[in-house]
């Protein structure tokens, strides 16, 4: 009877020990769920029905929302090479059948989930609460982009490789802009021939704290960033490129008020062009492209007259184009400016000479006494 | 040697009141100026944001300017008055003599010569001085010009003059500056402190020390000529008549000078025409790549089948009851078997909706599992087309 009892206890508490195991397996499971870490994801649970082709369900708004989920495409993407189980992100899926689905649209469905990419981006998420599309998502416009828009979900990828990925993805809401791109010195370069040195969309904008590109502040910023290229010698030797760009517009009139907006009264406008006014924005030829706004004495006195109505054809000559003044370029600026390096130090110096002998020889009067004065 | 009580006035208030207005335009432009033309350093940086910002240091610097510039046209009729009506002698033109004088002063400074110079009313010093300021002012005015109306400039001239005055303007106001603190602050500060500017007198010694000839003038009574009132009289007519006319068209220039252009717009127009959100279509979705995409992204567009569309309305609500169960002898889990219908009929009559059951008894709702009114109608129009299985 002993021996009965002994092996039913340990049969039982076997047992015991056995759902323990499970609980606790499933409950350190479900703790492992909220980790970033990736674990040893098991997601033929979740494939096993959404895997299907063409899986869709119907939103209270009429949309259909897909459910399929590529395995390939999914396994191929960053987070599957990584091994991130479906329950990393989609955290609030529990157990079948899941709970409804509370979005109405398919929209709201996906801002629903996208801060799930917070919870292993935190950095990158929190530097978007201050871009645009933030902002207009706040303020109640419900296309703006969100990190699935751009990243994608289950087909995540490297967002720059290639480079040329970048402007893709912003053409995804922004077609016209990227329109006017992709024919643009810059935009073909990157497009047509992956060139490493022109700058895609977030060179100039930022990437995840984009700020509104159409703010006084940005304005006034925005010849630092061409500085960032257009000032460095080495990267614009390798184009011929003149790099007294940014030094020739920043001495000159416009140049000079923008940078001094910007450090004494960055919020206030001015009048005064950047260099996007002149150059374009997008469409940014080089000068000796007929479609370059600033290539020909035609072109060029068009784009004064955006601002400088009443102006002539002789106009745009009084700027001297991003060149320093020399006898082949602006002479008469060029002897001018000589000429007062010669006339300055030569009319002070003669004075100097005069006023110094004046005053030694008073002091020395004064020393040898009263007669010789 | 005893000091001399006498003291001669040089400077009566009118000529005291014009320098000091000049000095005070002249201060004001160079402050204001040389701040501008070396805006790249941080003081001249901090000087233009306590003076309001550049917009407003340029409003300062073409006050000043007008100013000076009426000043010039006043000083220009009092100069004219005092040679054509008073007859003084316009003792302020350089003559050969002067450089003589220049010239001897500086070899008796380097001890080669026994004796200063002697000199009149204006010592050659002042002569440069006085000179030099009128030579800077017409550099200016005229740069100062293109620099204002540039439009107007290049509507006659190439387009160069302008940052050619714009350098010159620049340079030639250093020249002013450098030129005043180091010729005439000396000679008037350091060398002597000469208060005439202010008090507008001279001592016997001041006189005696700079201005010997002319004390011998005054004292001999040949300093100022006397004038016939009646001559003074027609003369003063003649010039008022005369320097009227040439002083309303030099007033008339300077307020052409001012208000003649509109250089520039006031608010610079957009730098781009475009639309910023123009999504492409079909908008593509996180869940789905492009190749999987089905061409019914817009569902009208095919028409529904109960393969594709109906089976699934009929999932979560009828499910429970009519698929996992088969209530009232109901399933609804094939085409079929709704075709059959239940006990009380066919749920489904392909082309004839009213009188398909199902879509009278969801008309009149109350039933357990209801389908919405959007589920409802097409449900009505998947009937209607024929009911397709397919």
């Amino acid at each position: 009877m002993r021996i009965r009892h002994l092996v039913l206890a340990a049969s039982a508490t076997g047992l015991v020990a056995i759902g323990l195991l499970f609980v606790a397996n499933a409950a350190s499971a479900r703790s492992v769920q909220f980790s970033p870490q990736p674990q040893n994801a098991d997601n033929e649970a979740c494939l096993a029905c959404h895997a299907t082709p063409d899986m869709r369900t119907q939103l209270p708004s009429g949309e259909e929302l897909f459910l399929t989920v590529d395995r390939g495409v999914f396994e191929g993407s960053v987070h599957g090479k990584a091994g991130l189980a479906c329950t990393q992100c989609h955290t609030d899926i529990q157990d079948f059948p899941h709970d409804p689905i509370t979005a109405s649209t398919r929209r709201e469905f996906t801002l629903q989930l996208y801060t799930a990419c917070a919870r292993c981006h935190q950095d990158k998420y929190d530097a978007t609460l201050d871009s645009v599309h933030q902002k207009a998502l706040a303020g109640g416009n419900n296309e703006a982009a969100v990190c699935t828009d751009c990243h994608g979900a289950h087909d995540a990828q490297p967002p720059d490789q290639p480079r040329s990925r970048i402007p893709q993805t912003c053409e995804r809401c922004h077609s016209e802009i990227y329109n006017l791109y992709k024919d643009s010195v810059h935009g073909s370069a990157l497009i047509g021939e992956g060139n490493p040195d022109v700058p895609s969309c977030v060179d100039c904008h930022g990437v995840h704290n984009i700020e509104g590109p159409l703010t006084g502040p940005f304005r006034l910023f925005s010849p630092q960033i061409c500085a960032k290229c257009h000032a460095n010698a080495e990267l614009m030797s390798q184009y011929n490129i003149n790099t007294n760009v940014f030094n020739s517009y920043v001495s000159d009139f416009h140049g000079t008020t923008v940078v001094l907006f910007e450090k004494i009264a960055p919020d206030q406008e001015t009048n005064k062009p950047v260099c996007i006014d002149c150059h374009g924005v997008h469409d940014i030829r080089r000068p000796d492209d007929p479609a370059s706004t600033v290539g020909s004495k035609e072109k060029l006195l068009a784009t004064c007259r955006k601002c400088h109505p009443g102006a002539d054809a002789n106009f745009p000559t009084a700027w001297l184009g991003h060149y320093a003044p020399s006898p082949q370029k602006a002479p008469l600026v060029y002897f001018v400016d000589l000429f007062y390096k010669l006339f300055i130090p030569g009319v002070l110096g003669f004075m100097v000479v005069f006023v110094a002998a004046d005053a030694g020889r008073r002091i020395l009067n004064r020393r040898r006494g009263p007669r010789h004065e | 040697m005893s000091e001399t009580r006498r003291r001669y006035q040089r400077f009566p208030r009118a000529y005291r009141i014009e320098h000091w207005l000049f000095v005070a335009s002249f201060v004001t432009l160079a402050i204001t100026g040389l701040a501008q033309k070396f805006a790249g350093a941080g003081i001249a940086q901090g000087l233009i944001g306590v003076l309001g910002g550049i917009e407003t240091v340029r409003v300062i610097h073409r006050i000043a300017a007008v100013t000076m510039m009426l000043e010039a046209v006043y000083h220009i009729g009092a100069v004219g008055y005092r040679v054509f009506v008073k007859h003084s002698r316009f003792n302020m033109l350089p003559t050969l003599n002067d450089a003589r004088i220049a010239i001897h002063s500086f070899l008796y400074n380097l001890g080669l010569r026994k004796d200063r110079p002697q000199q009149g009313r204006y010592s050659f010093e002042e002569k440069i001085e006085y000179w030099a300021v009128v030579w800077g002012t017409l550099i200016m005015v005229l740069t100062g010009f293109m620099l204002w109306n540039p439009i107007a400039t290049t509507s006659i001239l190439p387009g160069e003059v302008v940052p050619a005055a714009k350098t010159a303007h620049g340079n030639e106001a250093l020249l002013a500056v450098l030129a005043i603190i180091i010729w005439h602050l000396y000679h008037v500060l350091v060398r002597t402190r000469n208060k005439s500017m202010f008090t507008g007198y001279l001592t016997e010694e001041q006189m005696l020390d700079e201005h010997p000839i002319e004390l011998a003038d005054v004292k001999a009574g040949t300093a100022t000529r006397s004038v016939d009132p009646k001559v003074a009289a027609s003369r003063r007519r003649t010039f008022l008549g005369v320097y009227g006319v040439i002083g309303a068209v030099m007033l008339l220039g300077i307020f052409v000078f001012v208000t003649f252009e509109k250089t520039a717009i006031e608010t610079i127009p957009p730098a781009e025409q475009v639309t910023i959100f123009a999504p492409l279509t079909p908008t593509l979705l996180p869940t789905l790549r492009p190749t999987n995409t089905p061409a019914a992204e817009a569902p009208e567009a095919t028409s529904p089948a109960w393969d594709t569309d109906i089976a699934e309305l009929l999932t979560t609500g009828c499910g429970a009851c009519h698929v996992q169960a088969t209530l009232g002898d109901l399933s609804l889990k094939t085409y079929a078997d709704a075709l059959k219908g239940g006990k009380s009929g066919p749920a489904i009559v392909p082309g004839d909706p009213d009188a398909s059951l199902l879509i009278q008894i969801q008309s009149k709702g109350g039933h357990p599992g209801q389908l919405s009114a959007d589920e409802l109608a097409r449900f009505i129009a998947w009937i209607e087309a024929g009911a397709p299985e397919k």
